[in-house]
């Protein structure tokens, strides 16, 4: 059974896109694997100083993976952002005596997927409303558009007896489509808050309008 | 917020932690517990008058050894899985021994049916060991669960249901040595099906519990 799920060096290497550099790798990785290593196991007993360097130095690496796996800039600013939220979340998970670097690849890949699977589920409803835009205008049926109407009425209904933070992430990130750290920009609150605050409204819009968890 | 800002902000909001346990340790402090509680039941309800003749017989045993290791691997497997660099294929572990759980109950199912006849195929109902394995497994389901807690970041699912697998296998494990089942054919369903209740509720619920575990800090 393999401990490990990463060849670090090979994927490297592919990332950098130079031959001659995953020669060079081993030698300096080990240097700086133990240097994160020991920032890490600092960082555990609380030491705001070496956290703050180990991610400042990991940073150019988490973009590295980010941006081979994602193509888009600002979502893959994003999958750095949630990497390092990630981190920031389980770092008791990372234990001293194994080395860093696998643990930090393991994640940040992890994050990246999950943003390349939300593009997909976003590019799916996408998909389904332009095949909406084929079908009959609401207006050709009386019943269809005071149904809307209605649905439209409950939803602004639902929505107004939001809490204020809840509404304020919902309108800025799904209704107004910006990215997280322009809806933190705006609002004032932490993406970390946008993101639960977020998914509670749609939640509650979801128990509310459906009856269903 | 640009990426270098977040990272003074998480820098900012640090706490120390408490390293997590490595897979084997957690595993063994976690089986520890289990073991304890089952000892405990053992001898608030006393062991099952016949096990020795079935222990003797090599009737009972494999089904033991197997129910056992069953609850040992899924256990190191939730362990591993919950930490970010670690194998998926972790979660694999545990699915011999419990193949070879179930070969056990079917072969005695097959051995009674030749013993007895169709009346082995009798099926009756068991409260008391559908209880017994979810009145155990689920709370150390729980234990296990907050034990594995790192885990709600990366596999929450699979860490989960095979925390439920271990409970029920060890406590379907303690309820063999407690209670008097003599139908193979009721074991394999009374057991069989509280050990898939206790792994679904796991499943279902366990990353809430994972998370609520990790808010909590």
């Amino acid at each position: 059974m393999p401990s490990t799920c990463l060849p670090t060096t090979n994927m490297l290497s592919g990332l950098m896109g130079k031959p001659g550099l995953a020669a060079a790798l081993p030698d300096d990785r080990d240097a700086r694997d133990l240097r994160w290593s020991r920032l890490m196991a600092a960082a555990q007993a609380g030491d705001r100083r070496a956290y703050e360097d180990l991610l400042r130095e990991c940073l150019p690496l988490l973009r590295q993976i980010c941006r081979a796996r994602l193509r888009d800039a600002t979502e893959a600013e994003d999958a750095v952002q949630d990497t390092l939220l990630t981190i920031h979340r389980a770092r008791a998970s990372y234990d001293a005596s194994r080395p860093f670097r696998p643990w930090l690849i393991a994640i940040t890949e992890r994050r990246a997927l999950d943003r390349i699977r939300a593009r997909g589920r976003r590019s799916g409803r996408e998909a389904a409303l332009d095949l909406a835009a084929e079908l009959p205008a609401p207006e050709a049926s009386a019943d269809a558009a005071l149904g809307a109407n209605r649905a439209a009425a409950r939803l602004r209904d639902a929505m107004q007896e939001l809490p204020e933070s809840q509404r304020t992430a919902l309108g800025l990130t799904k209704l107004q489509d910006l990215t997280l750290q322009e809806a933190s920009a705006r609002s004032g609150m932490s993406i970390g808050a946008i993101k639960v605050a977020t998914h509670r409204a749609v939640q509650t819009l979801r128990r509310r309008l459906t009856g269903k968890e | 917020m640009q990426s270098e800002d977040l990272i003074h902000c998480l820098a900012d909001n640090l706490r120390p932690v408490r390293p997590a346990r490595p897979p084997g340790a957690a595993a063994a402090l976690w089986l520890g517990l289990a073991i304890a509680v089952i000892i405990g039941a053992v001898l608030f309800l006393g062991l099952r008058r016949d096990l020795a003749e079935r222990l003797v017989s090599g009737f009972e045993a494999p089904q033991l050894v197997t129910a056992l290791a069953t609850g040992v691997l899924a256990a190191f497997a939730a362990f591993q899985l919950a930490l970010p660099d670690r194998s998926r294929l972790w979660a694999l572990l545990p699915l011999p021994a419990a193949l070879g759980w179930l070969a056990t109950m079917g072969w005695g199912c097959l051995q009674d049916f030749v013993k007895i006849g169709p009346e082995a195929l009798h099926i009756g109902v068991s409260l008391p060991c559908f209880s017994f394995i979810l009145g155990l497994g689920l709370p150390l389901t729980m234990v296990m669960l907050r034990l594995s807690r790192h885990g709600a970041w990366f596999s929450p699912g699979p860490v989960a249901a095979l925390g439920g697998l271990s409970a029920a296998a060890i406590a379907s494990l303690g309820l063999s040595l407690i209670h008097h089942l003599d139908a193979a054919l009721m074991v394999l369903i009374w057991h069989g099906l509280s050990v898939l209740v206790v792994t679904a509720i796991a499943a279902k619920l366990g990353p809430r519990v994972m998370r609520l575990a990790r808010s909590g800090e």
